[in-house]
């Protein structure tokens, strides 16, 4: 649009309100014009599969035949009534219960213990980030041998301090904790990152009045640090929350959701319905749950952080 | 330069007609479920197809695991650029048919002047069903393995029992696992036996264990039936729950397959039901001296097939489904398969293969794979239903819940059943329960 006005040929021909015209709707375009990349992609790549996969989760394609019918909520009724559904989102909310707090909780410890610069601070930091530098998959390979029953690398330490362990992945009863251990070391680090940024922007101010008025550290930290790292946490909860239920990689590479369901997580059994039971209707309709879960978490999380900011500020 | 793309374009329609009359490309998916020096190997195979002809172009297309392939093979068709030549898991080519997915193999046959029954005739009988639906040709067998004992002749000595003379019978087998198992009190040390018990390779060894039991374990000729509630299935989960809390000589709780020969080379298993295709591994691996038999029988010996074989995809042309044909039938030859069978592990599906020189000295050289050879006459096909995964983990949970210690097999076998019969039942509905 503006290009085409510096190319007329006189401005002066062009009356004064047909001019202001084409540049007030040069304007008004000009950000949608620059915004188009982005909105496409947008709609091409999360707009239009979330519509379409509303749509397949309202559709039914029975396995031996070809055809596929409307079929309204059946789907998200099967989905209810599937025992293996239920289960699956049982596993997730302890997945996630266990997950969230130890990691979160680790990390806190980790920034507050290295909060402070010093060299060797700095190797300690790269060697807490290091687990979540490594790609989960590698990460669950590497830990098929140390979770090796008898002969794996962590029965040879037990072993050592006169303990002897257990069928970690091939036991219902810790399969799932085995999973979780592995989504803690992997995840705490990285949090870390997000509360040592979170201390470094702490006004030191207050920590000094606090301390000439006589708070020791626990009071420090709880009534100080705790609360004006409000905001961090916030922030750190959602992507916790996020990955407890995106993250599957190390179920396919360790136990394929086994040993008896132990550790099926909702995105396995999504994955599964899909790929395996030719159920894409079952598959989609948990699709949308999972979608409409994370979209919630991401609103409320929004709001909360703005107003944990304004409470910050 | 207005000239240029008309003159491109006409250049391409002079050109275009005489490439395609002289050479048809096709894509070839193949998965490698072992290890990756084979996905070289079936390149090389592939190059030397090109190079030998000039009617067909094959692209060799590596796709992952099994699970990989097929879900990369029906990408490809849903998205219109089906793969001529896909090798696929057995197990699968029963519901791929029923989805609709496969090209059926009849008409080729025709064309050719034979008929399944001819065509099939050098296969291993028990390589048939798995091979055929609904009395149609829609695979041709590749690559094929069955379950075998593997022991170690070291811990045979040192048991006081003679290496030479691995169990034949459960009874054997506990007997002998009793001997080399060892430990004090609690702790294990050395199981006298041990066997992969995570998804699909469950299943299969069930199988295995249910057929040696006399049983039949599923329909092999409808898609509706499993007998997972039966007298020779309760001997088997009995056995296994039995292997574990009663004798001690199996750990307590799902071991996966790494697990297992993990265990096997470093000593702390001394026999393990693994599959004929770990033969090279085991082989290549194994320090202590070991020695391999035939899947113990309670009542007849028998063990199931396991493997892949080449299916054409629907969607593809005349020209196309042609040259797929072509190729499959220079790969699943007689020579090609002897090859592919010396250098992965797998046994040949055909006969014939056996008879060829380069075969007969490989057998007299290595004594393991001739066992595994004198096991074919007793296998049977493997399992195959519709929604053969859900099916077959229906009973998998259930065993799983039996090693955990968390569930009893008279009870396990009746869950598996009722399970399975639900996942199976519309296609019951649409077939045999449809009566006029």
């Amino acid at each position: 649009m503006t290009s085409i006005a510096t190319e007329a040929p006189s401005l002066a021909e062009i009356r004064p309100a047909r001019r202001a015209l084409r540049v007030r709707l040069g304007r008004r375009a000009l950000p949608y014009l620059l915004l188009a990349p982005s909105i496409l992609l947008l709609a091409g790549f999360t707009y239009l599969p979330i519509f379409r996969v509303i749509w397949d989760s309202l559709h039914e394609q029975i396995h031996g035949s070809r055809e596929n019918h409307f079929v309204g909520l059946a789907n998200y009724v099967g989905l209810f009534s599937d025992t293996a559904f239920g289960q699956a989102v049982g596993n997730n909310l302890v997945y996630a219960a266990a997950t969230v707090p130890f990691s979160m909780g680790l990390a806190l410890l980790f920034a507050l213990a290295l909060q402070r610069s010093t060299r060797f601070n700095a190797v300690l930091r790269a060697l807490l980030l290091f687990p979540s530098m490594v790609p989960l998959v590698a990460a669950a390979s590497l830990f098929f041998f140390i979770f090796l029953p008898g002969v794996g690398l962590f029965d040879y330490y037990l072993a050592k301090i006169g303990l002897h362990g257990a069928n970690w992945l091939g036991d219902p009863d810790i399969a799932l904790w085995s999973l979780i251990g592995i989504t803690v070391w992997k995840n705490a680090g990285y949090y870390m990152l997000f509360y040592l940024a979170g201390l470094q922007t702490m006004p030191g101010e207050v920590l000094e009045a606090a301390t000439i008025d006589g708070a020791n550290g626990w009071q420090r930290l709880r009534y100080i640090i705790i609360p004006l790292l409000a905001p961090t946490t916030a922030f750190v909860l959602v992507i916790a929350l996020i990955n407890a239920l995106i993250q599957v990689d190390h179920v396919i590479v360790l136990t394929k959701g086994g040993p008896s369901n132990a550790t099926k997580l909702v995105l396995y059994y999504i994955f599964e319905q899909a790929t395996q039971n030719f159920a894409a209707g079952k598959a989609a309709a948990a699709s949308v749950l999972s979608v409409a879960f994370l979209l919630a978490l991401s609103v409320i999380s929004l709001k909360t952080m703005e107003r944990g900011a304004h409470a910050a500020s | 330069m207005r000239w240029l793309p008309s003159l491109a374009a006409a250049a391409v329609a002079v050109l275009a007609p005489a490439f395609a009359d002289a050479q048809t490309k096709i894509d070839f998916f193949f998965p490698v479920p072992v290890d990756g020096k084979l996905a070289k190997e079936m390149t090389r195979l592939v190059k030397t197809y090109n190079d030998s002809q000039k009617d067909v172009a094959v692209t060799a297309v590596y796709t992952g695991s099994y699970d990989e392939t097929k879900l990369k093979a029906q990408a490809a068709a849903n998205a219109g650029k089906p793969p001529a030549v896909v090798l696929m898991s057995a197990n699968f080519v029963l519901d791929l048919k029923l989805s609709g997915d496969l090209v059926s193999l009849e008409p080729m046959l025709k064309a050719d002047g034979t008929t399944r029954m001819q065509f099939l005739a050098d296969f291993w009988p028990a390589l048939h069903a798995n091979a055929t639906v609904d009395g149609e040709l829609y695979g041709v067998p590749y690559q094929n393995s069955t379950p075998l004992l593997y022991y170690n002749k070291d811990q045979f000595k040192e048991a006081g029992l003679d290496p030479e003379k691995p169990p034949q019978t459960w009874a054997e087998l506990v007997a002998d696992a009793k001997k080399l198992t060892k430990g004090n009190g609690d702790t294990i040390e050395r199981y006298g036996f041990s066997m992969p018990e995570g998804y699909d390779y469950l299943g299969w060894l069930m199988e295995a264990l249910t057929m040696s039991n006399g049983g039949k374990y599923f329909n092999e000729e409808y898609g509706g039936e499993v007998y997972y509630d039966t007298p020779t299935m309760l001997g088997a989960a009995q056995f296994v729950e039995d292997l574990v809390f009663k004798h001690k000589v199996m750990p307590q709780g799902v071991v996966e397959a790494g697990g297992v020969s993990t265990n096997f080379l470093a000593g702390k298993a001394s026999m393990v039901l693994l599959s004929t295709g770990s033969l090279s591994f085991i082989r290549d691996n194994m320090k202590a001296a070991y020695g391999v038999a035939f899947v113990p029988r309670n009542v007849r010996n028998a063990v199931p097939i396991g493997g892949g074989s080449l299916v054409m995809f629907k969607g593809l042309n005349d020209e196309q489904k042609k040259a797929g044909w072509k190729f499959i039938k220079w790969l699943s030859s007689a020579e090609t398969l002897a090859g592919w069978s010396r250098f992965t592990g797998y046994f040949a599906p055909r006969k014939s293969s056996y008879d060829l020189p380069e075969m007969k000295d490989f057998i007299a050289k290595h004594p393991d794979a001739k066992v595994a050879l004198e096991q074919l006459p007793y296998a049977k096909p493997w399992f195959a239903t519709y929604q053969t995964v859900a099916v077959r983990k229906a009973l998998e949970d259930e065993i799983q819940a039996v090693l955990n210690g968390k569930k009893k097999a008279p009870q396990a076998i009746k869950d598996a059943q009722r399970n399975a019969d639900a996942l199976m039942k519309p296609y019951v509905d649409q077939t045999a329960l449809k009566l006029p």
